[in-house]
């Protein structure tokens, strides 16, 4: 009531400052007058009387700023003008405010940037009902599995949705792309399989139509669609009329039922989607032979659930590991051995928060946001320092001004105040600019980590954690740069800085300048060398020994599948199209492959070699890939021995192979390989027909960079079993790749006009695939880059501003014959005490730091000696540059100039 | 012969304030004198702490604001207590006594 009170009357106060002022004026004056008549009553005369009054009173202005000091309102009418005064003082050094602020933004915006990216994709609560008990269904098989698996085949998800004991609204999902085409250059569209359930069980509504439901996802159901809103927009522009008709997925209509509402992107962080599905359509567009939903080995599904109403955490785990027997032994994969199919009988489900999931992009990226988020924070830290010394050397210009306000009366409180308040503008103008620096570089970084196959999708719109942030560190840097200069300058001894004697301030407090360079030294040599380490370990993955070339590959993945390309015909059409290729102009040579390397898909099996010695274990792990004669020399993977594939190997003939030097010397040793037979592993009992190794060819990576050298066996396409539902092309090319594509649509078009093609470069897929790395060096060198130069800049301004403040000391030391060299090496003495310091502590900050980047890093210990150490050499060399620079320019003051500067 | 004029203890002009208009609604000057005068000339108030006080207590809703004739039939500003000041100055003048017994018997001691 009372606070109220005080609130209204000082709003008012505030707002109506006259007539406040007017009122303590009345005040005044009838105090006044009523002291003056009871001196006269006491017998006073009245010129005495007024006087004495006047004495008793003292200043009316005194009077009322004692009253005003008793308000609330009055801290923030100083602020204000404290504002005020901050804004005419800066405008007068606009030089120096556009540095200082254009530092900040960058420094604020690399955090505000680096901090909205990390609370998208790790702190962000899911835009669905109840996000917090949403419950993320995994699977741990007690033999395999140190933490649940959270992927299902479908016939898993069947079990688990017609056992609704321990979950209510089960549900599942999957990523996918489809294709929009009907033919021709692919149009993927993000599609997301769902459950009849989905939408329900996260309790999301329609924006216009309806939402899939049970009744849409019903075996053997006619194909409908639900678009998201983004999509709609885009692609309808947001008419309700689209909805009744149909579009096209792999060359299959789907009926669009709805639109989903605005902001609603699934339920998987970082992803996104154009079109939901559900589950059963997928038997529309897979062939016959491969029926994701029968599969038992297919695992493409996620499961999430609510709790049922009144059930803990635990009582949920133990009625899900009472139902995991049924489930798990009613669904077990028909063609995998003995052992396997026992395990899978133990495998037990469990559910956790959704909330703590990490996995996907949050494992790929959570990491390296959080060593980001460090270093622009550490960077953010060197040029607060560099501000600091910067604010210091110019308040020793404002000496003169401030000994004058302390002079007159001011407080040291109130201009420490003053000085904080001008810090405090410039933090938050640079966090203003700072945050569109953000909005830029986020959104910029978001697209970079994209790659074809993942579009990162991430909600970036700034929401109110991310102000709360960035005002959080503008208010902390503005502090953390302002409070050593307002204290240090508003320590002034009076006189000797009014008459604008420039040694006024102790030289002792100069020398804090030297130890802030010092912390700035050790604070970039840790960023220096945190970029170091990204910098080689991208390196050294960039510049792997590959097994092929990558430039000038085009590849191009088609699905005959969709293309309703009838099974037989499949391998005579891939080898028209590839004859058709091969005579487009700027075309080297072609091949076709059911895999690429490094795609991210893969295929691999056990596999026993007729070698008494053979591998065992995992070591018997073989990749395989199905080629057409042209692939090795599209890639230019040299065959080291025996012979390439050709026209003799056919379906009828005898099983070959060509198997990598890593198979051949593991699976037969010392002897001749070319001749072998091997064996993939039975499968449910039947053997496989024997494998006859023709030829050898040299290491490759299969499925990754980063994967130790694989065992490799390449087939002929013309063995492959099954239907080669996609194919993928390989071109080398004369001139740019990407510049083929119009006259290759139209070669594969003379073929057959419905085959989506979707182009991309051999070395895009391979960077593609380091893609954490390469952001990493990009971002550690760049911010590694700028603490350097920020560094040195601190360390260059502060030793020129010391040796300017010196020059008296070395023009007498030069009147007395002191030589330059003994001047240079004087103030080179100084800062070399400076620098060991910064260096030692920089190198243990690394040494004790760098352990959080070991899972980051490729080849390389974190602790890497030659990192580490050309780090301090580059940074020992840089600092002796740029203290050199201010060093030999003390050594060439001329005596006379210094000591008549007086 | 009066004392010569001290300073107040810290602390207590609010409560002297409240305690002269606990008996009537006084104007600035009137309630400078009527301190004094009931401190028999010890306290001397200037208004340099007078007013800040008004502002304080007029701040904290003890005490309001009122128009009326002064004794020299000119309009003047009044101050009156309300009744949280009332009871602000019941509590305030326990307290004080309180604390001056304890005062008393650590000095007596």
């Amino acid at each position: 009531m009372s606070l109220l009170k005080s609130f209204t009357a000082g709003l008012r106060s505030l707002f109506r400052r006259r007539q406040a002022d007017h009122e303590m004026d009345d005040d005044l004056r009838q105090f006044l007058e009523a002291s003056v008549e009871d001196k006269i009553r006491r017998g006073m005369n009245r010129n005495d009387a007024i006087r004495a009054a006047r004495v008793e009173m003292g200043s009316f202005e005194s009077v009322k700023d004692g009253i005003r000091s008793a308000s609330w309102e009055t801290g923030l009418e100083s602020f204000g003008r404290d504002l005020r005064h901050s804004v005419r003082v800066l405008r007068t050094n606009a030089g120096f405010s556009i540095v200082v602020i254009l530092t900040l933004a960058l420094g604020i915006g690399a955090n505000t940037a680096i901090f909205s990216l990390f609370d998208a994709l790790m702190l962000r609560a899911l835009p669905i009902e109840r996000p917090q008990e949403l419950l993320r269904i995994g699977r741990l098989n007690p033999h395999y599995d140190s933490e649940p698996n959270p992927t299902f085949t479908n016939p898993l998800w069947e079990q688990i949705r017609d056992r609704p004991e321990a979950l209510s609204n089960a549900f599942a999902w999957s990523n996918d792309r489809l294709d929009l085409s009907q033919g021709g250059a692919v149009q993927y569209a993000n599609t997301l399989w769902v459950s009849g359930d989905y939408f329900r069980a996260l309790g999301i509504r329609p924006a216009a139509g309806r939402l899939l439901t049970t009744g849409d996802d019903r075996r053997g159901c006619a194909p409908t669609a639900v678009l998201s809103n983004a999509f709609w927009q885009q692609r309808f522009g947001g008419d309700e009329r689209a909805i009744g008709s149909s579009i096209t997925l792999n060359n299959h209509a789907f009926q669009l039922v709805g639109v989903a509402p605005r902001g609603f992107s699934g339920i998987t962080v970082g992803r996104s989607f154009d079109v939901a599905v559900p589950l059963c359509a997928a038997d529309v567009i897979d062939s016959p032979q491969t029926r994701r939903l029968d599969i038992r080995a297919w695992w493409w599904l996620n499961i999430a659930a609510r709790p049922k109403p009144g059930f803990s955490p635990a009582q949920i785990n133990a009625s899900l590991a009472a139902i995991s027997p049924q489930v798990f032994g009613a669904v077990v994969p028909q063609n995998w051995d003995p052992q396997g199919r026992r395990n899978f009988v133990k495998s037990l489900l469990s559910a956790e928060p959704a909330s703590d999931i990490t996995g996907g992009i949050r494992t790929q990226f959570g990491q390296p946001l959080r060593v980001l988020l460090a270093i622009v924070g550490v960077v953010l830290l060197i040029a607060c320092a560099n501000i600091a010394s910067l604010m210091m050397a110019r308040s020793s210009n404002r000496r003169k001004e401030i000994a004058v306000r302390l002079a007159l009366g001011a407080s040291r409180a109130r201009l420490i105040r003053q000085l904080l308040a001008e810090s405090l503008l410039l933090s938050f103008a640079g966090a203003v600019l700072g945050t569109f620096v953000a909005r830029w570089a986020s959104a910029l970084l978001v697209r970079y980590i994209s790659t074809t196959r993942n579009q990162v999708f991430l909600d970036l719109s700034i929401d109110g954690r991310v102000l709360a942030f960035t005002a959080a560190i503008a208010t902390l840097t503005g502090i953390l740069f302002g409070i050593l200069p307002a204290f240090r300058s508003t320590h002034v001894s009076l006189s000797p800085a009014m008459k604008g004697d420039a040694d006024a301030t102790p030289t002792r407090r100069l020398h804090s300048g030297k130890w802030i360079v010092s912390a700035q030294i050790a604070l970039s040599l840790a960023l220096v060398a945190a970029a170091g380490l990204f910098l080689r370990s991208f390196v050294k993955l960039a510049s792997l020994e590959i097994g092929f070339q990558q430039d000038n590959v085009l590849i191009i993945n088609t699905n005959l599948q969709t293309a309703k390309v009838p099974v037989a015909a499949r391998l005579s059409t891939a080898d028209a199209i590839e004859s058709r290729l091969r005579a487009v102009p700027g075309v080297l040579s072609a091949a076709h492959s059911w895999n690429t390397p490094v795609s991210g898909y893969g295929w691999n099996d056990y596999v026993g070699s007729d070698t008494p010695d053979g591998p065992s274990g995992e070591d018997r792990l073989v990749w395989f890939n199905f080629i057409s004669p042209g692939y090795f020399e599209t890639l230019r993977t040299s065959l080291l021995s025996g012979r390439n594939f050709n026209a003799h190997d056919t379906p009828e003939s005898q099983k070959v192979a060509i198997v990598s030097a890593t198979f051949a010397r593991k699976f037969f040793r010392n002897r001749d390989p070319i001749g072998g037979i091997f064996y993939i592993d039975p499968k449910a009992g039947k053997a496989n027909a024997p494998i006859l190794v023709v030829g050898v060819v040299k290491d490759s990576k299969y499925e990754s960079l980063r994967e130790e050298t694989a065992s490799i066996a390449f087939y002929p396409l013309s063995q492959i079993p099954g239907n080669a539902e996609t194919m993928s092309f390989e071109l080398r090319t004369a001139v740019s790749p990407l510049s083929l594509v119009g006259p290759i649509q139209s070669a594969v078009g003379e073929v057959n006009k419905a085959i989506p093609l979707d182009f991309r470069t051999l070395s895009r897929q391979l960077e593609d695939n380091i893609v954490t790395e390469r952001v990493l060096a990009l971002l550690s060198t760049f911010f590694g880059g700028l603490a350097l130069l920020l560094a040195m800049v601190g360390l260059y301004g502060t030793l020129s501003y010391l040796v300017a403040r010196r020059q008296k000391e070395f023009g007498v030391r030069m009147a007395l014959g002191a030589r330059p060299g003994f001047i240079v090496s004087l103030v080179m003495r100084d800062i070399a005490i400076v620098l060991a310091a910064g260096l030692g502590a920089g190198i243990a900050i690394s040494l004790s730091s760098v352990g959080v980047l070991r899972k980051l890093l490729f080849g390389l210990a974190p602790r890497d000696a030659v990192t580490i150490t050309s780090t301090v050499i580059l940074l020992a060399a840089v600092a002796i540059v740029a203290a050199w620079l201010p060093a030999r320019r003390a050594g060439r003051i001329d005596p006379m100039v210094a000591l008549r500067h007086e | 012969m009066p004392d010569q004029p001290t300073e107040l203890v810290q602390g207590t002009l609010d409560m002297l304030i409240l305690k002269v208009l606990a008996l009537q609604p006084m104007h600035g000057y009137g309630i400078a004198s009527r301190i004094e005068q009931m401190s028999a000339g010890t306290f001397h108030v200037n208004p340099g702490s007078l007013f800040p006080a008004f502002r304080r207590l007029e701040r904290a809703g003890w005490i309001e604001p009122e128009w009326k004739e002064s004794e020299t039939s000119r309009r003047a500003k009044y101050y009156r207590l309300t009744s949280s000041g009332r009871k602000q100055f019941k509590a305030e003048t326990a307290a004080w006594g309180r604390q001056i017994a304890a005062i008393a018997r650590i000095l007596e001691a």
